[in-house]
């Protein structure tokens, strides 16, 4: 008999990436001592804040084993519905309901189509990217819809007089799916799904209810999300949120995450969301090309894959 | 006759369970060998390691006089030796000619493949076997049988010299088995030198020259078929020491009939079932691999809807529509795939054992219940690990059966479905899960077990079901348990019965 082998100790993910985060920040500020200034810490916080809901969303899709890579277009589609209705005299917390109910709506629709035809969703979402990218380009005929000065209360507020709102309700955003996780059946059973779907099925888990409300999850954070960008830039196009859902991503793989689903949790995501806000910041203060940013970005998600594969392969 | 192929001392075992004990094994030219045991005997490993996909521990393979340690399938292959499994692998969407050429086709102008030459040659091939098979038709348009047939054609072509055929008649009408056995009585003619697998007595004895019995992975004869009978065959599969056996304290069964299934069916697979078990009753459902046995105990559990029939507990109609139903109405089913659709291996113990428990909860988990249910889980069937937090997949196999078990034991359903309760389980843990089953049936539960291991069948059950092709074919008593007769009505076919 197979005697219980010694617990390997394995940092884990999130103190890797707080070292590295730390690192970058230490040799940043000896090259360029601005970085430290609170008002530039403080712009780090509230820029991820957009891309931090969406990685909330991501990690409970992608813990269950799927992916909604039309989360972008989702932005797009509902940012732009949400200034449509401030614009036509709509009280602004009514406009974000709408704007939480139609992505809440487009990530449904994302599972139901999976589960009726059986396909991934990742090739669902695919093809839903260019209906919702197509139907905000309808409704909005293809012109940036502006909302200035009408909605920036919450982009303006900082608690303190220094830390963004839109940083602490990002940060909520963690905390309540970091709960969800650790607390909840939910949270079990998001872990089984994504683990073992057949086995979940056996376990009493009604595999089409809890996918739905799964991916209805990832569209409430998403709304959120969405409802946060129209409030900093003030204006919107159905393509405002293209490359969020890729950068989300990544975020989420850096944190840790299986992308193969059923294993991961939220803290990583938080400092993955953080690193890659921090890295654009870094190379901003270091006055590097904003093309070659882009490729920094991508060459960070790729490492993060890697590191990601070499996990799972020591499993 | 000239000898191709000889095996000496095999031996394999995996992740510490072994499974062949110093196998001998002889072939000639123009031999057919045929290969017996029950299931899990160690007749598939056997095969795995001559055709190359298996590697074994120790032992010698010498084939056409050369001496191998170990074989990659493709050498094996160039050797000559094919082995046609029951799954048949052929591509369904191309001709029969352009599976015969896979990966070896004709080229005309260095680079186009020759589709006319192709097929002429294939259909030499195939005359050459009487085979009635057109070389260009659709594999898919193929029956089993033609199948089968282009299997063996593609061997030929690839020159096999050594022909492994496992179970070949299993899917095979009987006009088609016929044929089948004229072809390789042919191939036999021609100088092959042939293993056949089959559980089939009557296949055996038509064209076997040579039998090798294995049983729990020991070489128990090897015999001249010309100078064996049925029984001794059968006595040799069986025959064991007894005293490996699970002694029961005591049987429990209340007599009274609480759960009745009626005509419960399902396809090609579950044909017609009724049958019923009583509380504190180890129903025991016995029957080769392949007989329905899994995909009967599934439409009780509901992991499969039944097509007609009911499943009554108490006169209360609990026909599961789907497994959450199934486990509202107390029905425990423990899978035999434990990996594929058992346990959730990338998650800790506590969450695989709690699952079913919590399950049930609205919203929020009661964290401290959950801890004090697994640890007491953990404690009493003495399940090894460091922590509930530890991830399912770093334990043994017999732990990780035990977590599968425990998370039902917690739910403390009325039913308890066990299939291949002690499948890749060692021999320490299997004594436990065995007690566990003894107490569920001592506390009234009622309990199916399907095993395809003959001594846990007649250790545990009550009484046993066996199954054969989709049908029930008795319920045996346990005064007349033997693994003799058992084994007969297992293997004895519809055929030989409607000749009766």
């Amino acid at each position: 008999m197979s005697l219980p082998q010694k617990k390997e100790f394995r940092i884990p993910q999130w103190l890797m990436l707080l070292i590295v985060i730390l690192a970058i920040s230490v040799i940043t500020a000896i090259i360029n001592p601005r970085f430290l200034r609170i008002n530039n810490i403080m712009n780090i916080f509230e820029q991820i804040s957009v891309l931090g809901l969406v990685a909330v969303g991501a990690t409970i899709i992608i813990i269950s084993g799927n992916f909604d890579i039309s989360v972008g277009a989702i932005i797009g589609l509902s940012a732009c519905v949400m200034a449509i209705c401030i614009n036509a005299g709509m009280n602004s917390f009514l406009a974000s309901l709408v704007c939480i109910l139609i992505s809440m709506s487009c990530t449904t629709l994302n599972g139901v189509l999976s589960i009726l035809f059986k396909a991934p969703s990742f090739i669902i979402s695919l093809a839903t990217t260019s209906i919702f990218t197509g139907l905000g380009l309808f409704i909005t005929k293809g012109v940036i819809r502006t909302v200035y000065g009408q909605f920036d209360f919450l982009s303006k507020t900082r608690l303190f007089g220094f830390i963004p709102l839109l940083f602490i309700i990002c940060l909520l955003g963690f905390v309540m799916v970091h709960l969800l996780l650790k607390y909840t059946q939910v949270g079990r059973r998001l872990f089984a799904f994504g683990c073992n779907t057949r086995a979940a099925y056996l376990a009493g888990i009604d595999i089409v209810k809890n996918k739905l409300l799964f991916f209805a999850m990832n569209g409430f954070f998403v709304g959120l999300a969405a409802i946060l960008l129209l409030s900093r830039v003030g204006a919107a196009l159905p393509s405002t949120g293209s490359g969020y859902e890729l950068e989300a991503m990544g975020a989420v793989v850096i944190g840790g995450v299986s992308i193969n689903g059923g294993k991961g949790d939220v803290i990583g995501p938080f400092f993955g969301v953080l690193l890659m806000g921090l890295i654009s910041n870094v190379l901003n203060i270091l006055g590097v090309n904003p093309y070659l940013q882009e490729i920094a970005s991508g060459i960070i998600i790729i490492l993060s894959l890697g590191i990601s594969v070499l996990r799972t392969k020591k499993d | 006759m000239e000898e191709i192929l000889r095996l000496e001392n095999i031996n394999k075992s995996y992740s510490g369970v072994k499974v062949l004990y110093d196998v001998n094994l002889s072939l000639s030219k123009g031999e057919v060998l045929c290969l017996a045991g029950e299931n899990g005997a160690g007749k598939s490993t056997l095969i795995k390691i001559l055709s190359g996909a298996e590697t074994p521990d120790s032992g010698k393979l010498t084939i056409k006089g050369h001496e191998y340690q170990k074989m990659q399938p493709a050498e094996a292959i160039n050797l000559g030796i094919v082995t046609i499994y029951q799954d048949v692998d052929l591509v369904d969407t191309l001709t029969v000619a352009d599976n015969i050429f896979l990966n070896n086709e004709i080229m005309k102008h260095g680079f186009i493949v020759d589709k006319d030459e192709e097929i002429k040659e294939a259909q030499r091939l195939l005359d050459s076997l009487n085979m009635k098979i057109k070389a260009d038709s659709l594999v898919s348009d193929l029956s089993p049988g033609q199948k089968q047939n282009l299997q063996i054609a593609k061997a030929m072509h690839k020159k096999a010299e050594i022909l492994i055929l496992d179970e070949p008649t299993a899917s095979l009408g009987e006009e088609e088995t016929e044929a089948l056995i004229r072809l390789v009585e042919k191939l036999r003619n021609d100088g092959l030198g042939i293993i056949y697998i089959s559980h089939y007595l009557d296949e055996i004895f038509t064209l076997g020259d040579t039998v090798l019995v294995l049983k729990d992975g020991h070489h128990v004869v090897t015999r001249k078929i010309s100078e064996t009978t049925e029984d001794q065959l059968i006595h040799d599969m069986v025959g064991r020491d007894t005293s490996a056996m699970y002694k029961r304290k005591a049987y429990y069964s209340r007599g009274d009939n609480a759960l009745k299934v009626s005509h419960l069916s399902r396809g090609k697979r579950v044909h017609d079932i009724t049958l019923s078990v009583s509380r504190g009753e180890i129903l025991g459902i016995g029957g080769l691999v392949g007989a329905g046995r899994t995909e009967f105990v599934r439409l009780i559990a509901g992991a499969d809807k039944a097509e007609s029939g009911t499943v009554e507990l108490d006169g209360r109609d609990i026909t599961p529509s789907d497994p959450k139903d199934g486990i509202r109405n107390g029905i425990s089913y423990i899978s035999e795939d434990r990996k594929g659709e058992g346990l959730f291996l990338l998650r800790s113990a506590k969450e695989n054992i709690g699952i079913i428990k919590n399950n049930r909860k609205k919203i929020a988990l009661n964290l401290p219940e959950e801890d004090k249910d697994v640890r007491e889980q953990i404690e009493k069937l003495s399940i090894k690990v460091f922590s509930p937090e530890q991830e399912v997949s770093t334990l043994s196999g017999g732990n990780q059966q035990k977590v599968a078990v425990s998370r039902w034991l917690l739910a403390n359903g009325d039913i308890f479905i066990f299939d291949e309760p002690s499948k890749g389980v060692d021999i320490g843990a299997r004594e436990e899960i065995y007690q566990i089953m003894e107490n569920l049936a001592e506390q009234g539960k009622i309990i199916l077990m399907v095993s395809s291991t003959m001594t846990e069948l007649i250790s545990m059950s009550d009484r046993i079901a066996v199954m054969r092709e989709g049908e029930l074919v008795t319920v045996v008593d346990r005064k007349d348990f033997s693994e003799d007769y058992l084994l007969k009505l297992y293997i004895q076919s519809n055929k030989e019965e409607e000749r009766k």
